[in-house]
């Protein structure tokens, strides 16, 4: 229940739409008839026990299961009102606008710098003062600048972990995504780090659409406006989402006896 | 460690239970001090506070580490926050019966006409109904029971009233100092019970997790 000076509107604009999407691995049916709406510039977090398919539904967002053969959705997802699965539209082009960051950092075999102009040069920006411009605005909403300013040239992988996952932060920044989807950021990270990562996610929630997967429930309840849970109900069955809400309503009362049990730890 | 958080939410609950009890039986004594002109027992009444106020100082303290260390959420955190609302109402209304105690000490060297002794214990009797129904409302998590309170608030406030016009007609060679400690007695009785009244909408929200409308008291009348 991020504390924020005025909560998330309800006629806020969405800025992610499913209906009705199955998703297939091959055979097994991993999630069924999910619909949700994902609010612009707000955080939304997922939860729910682990392999009830957060990260797979998190993967169709930017079409990240493209990559995986035999795997297949079923249903709608749109980006601003534009279906993403249709054939026109480019998944580079996607996955630029829609970043995602993982579990495990994995900053580039390169300097700190590189990692970060890495996108924009990709893009087609190659005078150094822009480039330059971008790097420190990048490392700044990452929540890593004052620490690195001086060893931009170093390696991306002396970095300590936490650090590490906000070069990520930022390298993904460096191309001003609309939507940053984040597949529990925080699991292999030091507190500190943690904590500069969700300082990090409330400032940036003024600009972009952030979603997060974490198995933390209290940073769920931390960062996040909207938190949806998640349920495999029964092994072998398709997952379901179970409840979506306003985070301070589902934390506080939540309409599912499903929900309830979960995050009050009776199971999961 | 979450079974222990469990019984820890259960060993507090039935702590607030008990000091609800507790309240009831000390309200109970304050009214029969003040009826019965027994001073002995009205002392008892006024020594026994502190414990009360004790005992739910501890409640507050105990939630408020189990907050701090266990994050509850949903229906555990409704519950701990919810218990320690209801407990503070409580000692409100041991204040209030210890209040009664303090009007019985009063007055105990007098006696009034019988039909406002009647009265009051009328008044008491309705009380002690509704403290033992927060009580079992509670224990129970039912919110049929916790929602009916505010009906069985009603009479008492009408008692209250009556006990006015009672007032008015007597004569003025009765003692002022004795009709004013009886006027207060039943204005606490009618505050305790509205107290009970807003306990019974924390136990519906526990239970539901939705605030209802908040019942607004009667004008003041005093
Ligand atoms: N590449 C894959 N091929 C086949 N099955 C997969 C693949 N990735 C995930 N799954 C299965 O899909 C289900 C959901 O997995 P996942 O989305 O990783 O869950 P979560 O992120 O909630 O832990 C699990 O049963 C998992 O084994
Ligand atoms: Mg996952």
């Amino acid at each position: 229940m991020a504390l924020r000076t005025t909560p998330i509107a309800d006629n806020a604009p969405n800025k992610i739409t499913v209906k009705e999407l199955d998703f297939f691995y091959g055979d097994f049916h991993a999630l069924t008839d999910i619909t949700v709406d994902i609010k612009e510039k707000a955080v939304t977090a997922f939860i729910g026990p682990s392999g009830c398919g957060k990260s797979t539904f998190l993967r169709c967002f930017n079409r990240m299961n493209d990559l995986i053969p035999s795997a297949r959705a079923e249903g709608l997802v749109s980006l601003d009102g534009q279906d993403i699965y249709e054939t026109g539209v480019d998944p580079v082009d996607l996955r630029r606008r829609i970043g995602m960051i993982f579990q495990q950092p994995n900053p580039f075999p390169m300097s700190i710098y590189d990692n970060v102009a890495f996108g924009p040069r990709l893009q087609g920006v190659s005078k150094k003062a822009a480039l330059d411009e971008v790097v420190q605005t990048s490392l700044e909403r990452a929540n890593l600048w004052k620490e690195v300013k001086d060893i931009l040239g170093r390696g991306g992988l002396t970095l300590s972990g936490g650090q590490q996952q906000r070069l990520c932060i930022a390298r993904v920044l460096a191309v001003e995504p609309e939507v940053m989807l984040m597949d529990e950021p925080c699991s292999a990270i030091d507190p500190t780090s943690v904590q500069k990562i969700e300082d990090l996610m409330a400032e940036l929630k003024d600009r972009i659409t952030i979603i997060i997967v974490t198995h933390n429930m209290q940073q769920a309840a931390r960062v996040s406006d909207f938190t949806a849970f998640f349920l495999q109900e029964v092994a072998g069955d398709p997952a379901i989402l179970v409840e979506y809400d306003r985070t301070s309503n589902l934390f506080t009362s939540p309409k599912d006896r499903r929900t309830e049990d979960y995050i009050t730890g009776r199971f999961g | 460690m979450r079974e222990a958080f469990r019984q820890e939410l259960k060993d507090l609950k039935a702590e607030v239970v008990s000091i609800g009890k507790g309240v009831t039986d000390r309200t109970r004594d304050a009214v029969t001090s003040l009826v019965t002109g027994d001073v002995d027992l009205a002392e008892k009444v006024v020594a026994g506070d502190e414990e009360i106020d004790r005992r739910t100082l501890a409640v507050e303290e105990h939630s408020i580490e189990v907050i701090a260390t266990q994050f509850p959420v949903a229906r555990d955190l409704r519950l701990l926050h919810s218990l320690t609302y209801i407990a503070l109402h409580y000692e409100r209304m041991a204040d209030l019966a210890v209040n009664i105690a303090r009007a019985a000490k009063r007055t105990a060297g007098r006696r009034g006409p019988q039909t406002l002794y009647d009265l009051i214990q009328a008044q008491g009797n309705l009380v002690y109904r509704v403290l033992d129904a927060t009580c079992e409302a509670l224990e129970t998590r039912d919110v049929e029971l916790a929602r009916k309170l505010q009906d069985l608030d009603e009479p008492i406030d009408h008692l209250y009233k009556q006990f006015f016009r009672e007032l008015a007609r007597l004569q003025d060679e009765e003692d002022i100092e004795w009709a004013s400690s009886m006027v207060l007695a039943s204005r606490y009785l009618e505050r305790i019970a509205d107290n009970a009244v807003d306990i019974g909408e924390r136990i519906a929200y526990l239970v539901t997790g939705e605030f209802e409308a908040l019942h607004s008291p009667d004008e003041e009348t005093s």
